[in-house]
């Protein structure tokens, strides 16, 4: 260094312990959940996330019975010691319906989580560098786009048959993460000509600090946004890929709570809830997702969040 | 011209057309409520030009917005009245205010070229106009909207393009345009020719003053520019901090003014061609010194930086023949020739001024210099280093001593980063300071550039910040890495006048405590004249005029130049 230090006052005042603090990751976690809380209907699909998260984690407390206990009355309507009544093979619906709640949400958020990770990796390298590397990107993300999303689920689910959640997994990830990329890559694009990542260039930084300390942060809602979509696809995905009984049908989900009642004509016998309850479960989890995406839009912008505070 | 079709009963000249009665808006409530304009009260008669003239937080278009009836939240009308025509504005509902824009407040916004739709064709701009409010038969649509874009000096051909095939002048033509198209009794022009081309700038005021003229409405220009309201208004008023300082005719202001403040506006404009330009701050270094540590906190000291002991590998840039050919923009056009054989040299401690309108290739040259971009033909040369052929990863070695100040402070800062954030990530990567000492090279970075309290602005968020002291931070950035050579383009164009003096002294003082050479790209001639020793205009990507800064400015010999020289708006050639 070749100044010598101002004897400022400044410095001198500056208390010694705030010299080395750094803006912490839980600020920015907490300004976040502070920012989608703010916003009413994100407020309403928290508030049932955390229902069903709660029901989902005291299932071994709340259920009246076992998943698996079966010795009950079969196929019986719902009565004061089995409220929605039982399975053809006599277990307590409602019990199932909360243990069940265990296998959706975790796959919901696992497979959400992991695809947008992918998105965001692969979206965000993709828009940032040029040339040929794009190019073969770009092939293999439009070859994930134009397969069927289906189709192709069932061949996979049907070539690793027997895997279980951890297969479910794996599908739902694999088919789920090409539209967020391209979301994600054409976000990059916009914001890779803004002078401040130009000023970074001229900072010093590399690349991949480039792309994830400054172009990422800007980015925040989309990626949340992307979060929660891909949660709620998975989410549905995982219900229909078990009712079709691709599944393993001996673990308890929602989905296979469905591929069972419909094996034993449950509508037919006019045990409703063996259908409505789980599908309505499935509907309502989707549906708390979809509101909490609704808040996620003022994240990544300040004045925004300013000027909705009044 | 043909007369408007909805003549109105003309008005009596000097009856009073709008009364600001103790007008006070504020951004939010309470004690913590930011209080932007401060009891204001005015008159405006029918037919005046009246120029409102303040710095940027000045509350200037606060009030415009005000009397416009834009306000938005949380900016809200504290107290006062704003009569229009005896009418109360701010008790309307939307309703009301929409209906009361036909005939009466028109605004034209500093951004008016980005408010055109891009996929409507501004034949749809005006006939959205025309069917919200029917004051237009549709028979006439074509026949009005012609009328309208020619008297903004446009050809009708004008109605079928799309607002991105047009020139940023002609934008803001049209939305000019778009605002008389209403018929208005009152036209507030916020900033109107701010984004423009300073040739642009020059062509556009003249419209707007000749429409007035014609039209006979009554006119609020808003605008940080004393230089081109002194030139245009019959009558001025300062604000400054929420309040009107003075309020008086142009050639009072002029000649005679009252405030501190406007005599401080006035001092910063001077004629690029005089023999000898004196700006404050440039005539007396120490005193400006001071006055800039007192205007960042008010208390504290002057900064003191001691003079870095001399390098001993000081390089020169060489630009040798250099020409920069971008691809046609569509096929079967030409290829754009952005830099057509330029050659210079940048010796240490040398002053360059590369001066030119937008479009003349200045930006490119220094995208060429930086490495952003490879020359088609010719070389540069920095020390060792072949600049137009550089790799990308070695970047950071060129970065190390050739640094650049964005022309844009609000867009070259990330707005999720701390100014510390900010700063720290070119120290850690330049100088190899980490921790404890990374922090204090970047609060004495704040100090040089005059952002005191340094440990408050370290922990500032950009939007918290001016558009002044983001600059300076900016400009801290650029210095982190301790370089030779800053290329600072249009570093002070988005900046007030009060601020310019301020970043340029900076620069200035750079350059004679630490031998930084510095590339001066500017469409301003003064600051051209009053910071750089040599200068070399350009236009369409040539050299057409180089040597001594005010030897060229004194006795430009090149059209373009003169050109450029006469569109400087100056408060003297109003008395001239």
């Amino acid at each position: 260094m070749t100044t010598s230090l101002p004897p400022t006052t400044a410095i001198i005042r500056a208390p010694h312990s705030s010299i080395d603090a750094a803006p912490s990751p839980w600020k920015v976690v907490v300004r976040v959940a502070s920012t989608v809380w703010s916003n009413g209907k994100a407020r309403i699909g928290l508030v049932m996330l955390a229902v069903f998260i709660l029901l989902a984690v005291f299932a071994p407390l709340i259920a009246p019975y076992g998943a698996r206990e079966t010795g009950f009355e079969r196929s019986a309507d719902g009565s004061a010691a089995h409220w929605l009544g039982t399975t053809a093979a006599g277990e307590d619906v409602l019990s199932q319906l909360l243990y069940g709640a265990q296998i959706s949400i975790f796959v919901g958020l696992i497979a959400g989580l992991l695809s947008t990770i992918i998105a965001v990796l692969i979206g965000l390298s993709w828009g940032y560098v040029r040339g040929f590397g794009a190019d073969v990107i770009n092939f293999i993300v439009n070859l994930f786009l134009v397969i069927p999303g289906l189709p192709l689920m069932i061949v996979i689910a049907a070539y690793l048959s027997g895997g279980g959640i951890g297969m479910i997994i794996i599908v739902v990830v694999i088919t789920g993460w090409a539209w967020g990329a391209r979301v994600l890559r054409s976000q990059t694009q916009s914001l890779r000509s803004r002078d401040f990542v130009t000023a970074a260039v001229f900072s010093g930084e590399r690349p991949f600090r480039i792309v994830f300390r400054e172009i990422l942060p800007n980015m925040t809602s989309l990626i949340v946004g992307n979060f929660f979509g891909a949660a709620t696809a998975a989410i549905l995905a995982e219900a229909g890929l078990e009712f079709l009984g691709l599944g393993d049908s001996t673990v308890v989900s929602w989905g296979t709570m469905l591929f069972w009642a419909q094996n034993s004509n449950a509508l037919l016998t006019g045990q409703w809830a063996l259908l409505f309850a789980p599908g309505l479960c499935i509907a309502l989890l989707a549906t708390s997702l979809t509101l909490i995406n609704f808040g996620v839009d003022g994240i990544s912008n300040p004045r925004l969040r300013e000027g909705t505070k009044r | 011209m043909t007369p408007a079709p909805f003549t109105q009963t003309p008005p009596a000249p000097n009856s009073t057309l709008l009364e600001v009665h103790d007008l006070s808006v504020h951004y939010g409530y309470g004690a913590g409520a930011t209080k932007a304009v401060q009891n204001v009260s005015f008159r405006l008669a029918h037919g005046e030009f009246v120029g409102l003239v303040g710095e940027s937080g000045s509350g200037k278009s606060t009030l415009g917005f005000a009397l416009t009836g834009l306000s938005k939240p949380p900016a809200h009308i504290e107290k006062g009245r704003i009569l229009f025509g005896g009418k109360d504005i701010a008790s309307l509902d939307a309703e009301q205010l929409r209906e009361q824009r036909h005939g009466g407040i028109a605004m034209v916004l500093q951004s008016g070229m980005n408010a055109l739709n891009p996929v409507r064709s501004i034949r749809n701009h005006f006939v959205d106009i025309f069917r919200a409010h029917g004051h237009v038969e549709r028979s006439r649509w074509t026949a009005r909207a012609t009328e309208l874009i020619g008297k903004v000096e446009l050809t009708p051909s004008v109605l079928d393009r799309f607002p991105g095939e047009l020139s940023g002048g002609m934008r803001q033509r049209v939305s000019i345009a778009l605002a008389l198209s209403l018929e208005p009794e009152l036209m507030v022009f916020d900033e109107p020719t701010t984004a423009l081309d300073v040739l642009v700038q020059h062509a556009v005021m003249n419209t707007i003053i000749e429409l007035q003229k014609s039209e006979n409405f009554t006119a609020i220009l808003i605008s940080h520019d004393l230089g081109i309201v002194l030139e245009s208004a019959q009558r001025v008023m300062v604000m400054h901090e929420g309040r009107i300082v003075e309020d008086a005719p142009a050639r009072q202001i002029l000649q005679n003014p009252q405030a501190d403040y406007t005599r401080m506006l006035l001092s910063h404009y001077a004629d690029p061609r005089a023999e000898v330009v004196e700006l404050p701050g440039f005539a007396d270094r120490q005193q400006r010194r001071a006055e800039g540590a007192a205007r960042a906190d008010g208390a504290t000291h002057a900064p003191t930086v001691s003079p870095r002991t001399r390098r001993t590998d000081q390089h020169t840039m060489i630009v040798d023949n250099v020409s920069k050919i971008y691809p046609a923009p569509r096929r079967g056009e030409a290829p754009v020739r952005a830099v057509d054989n330029v050659s210079f040299t940048l010796e240490p401690g040398a002053a360059l001024a590369l001066v030119g309108a937008s479009g003349s290739g200045k930006s490119t040259i220094a995208k060429l210099i930086t490495a952003v971009e490879k020359p088609t033909s010719g070389s540069i040369r920095f020390g060792d280093l072949d600049v137009g052929k550089l790799n990308r990863r070695h970047f950071r070695r060129l970065h190390r001593d050739v640094q650049m100040v964005f022309q844009d402070p609000y867009s070259a800062l990330n707005p999720l980063h701390t100014v510390e954030y900010a700063l720290t990530r070119p120290v850690i990567n330049f100088t190899g300071l980490t921790g404890t000492d990374a922090r204090r090279r970047v609060l004495e970075l704040l100090d040089i550039v005059g952002l005191n309290p340094v440990e408050e602005f370290a922990a500032k968020l950009p939007h918290q910040l001016s558009g002044g002291q983001r600059q300076r931070v900016v400009i801290a950035r650029a210095l982190a890495s301790d370089p030779q050579v800053i290329i600072a383009d249009e570093p002070v164009s988005m900046l007030d006048v009060s601020l310019r003096a301020g970043v340029l002294a900076l620069l200035e003082d750079l350059r004679e405590q630490w031998g930084v050479s510095l590339l001066y790209i500017t469409h301003d001639l003064l600051s051209a004249r009053v910071v750089t020793d040599n200068i070399m205009v350009l236009n369409g990507g040539a050299v057409v005029e180089r040597g001594n800064t005010a030897d060229v400015l004194r006795n430009p010999t090149d059209d373009y130049t003169i050109r450029l020289l006469d569109a400087i708006p100056n408060p003297r050639k109003v008395v001239a």
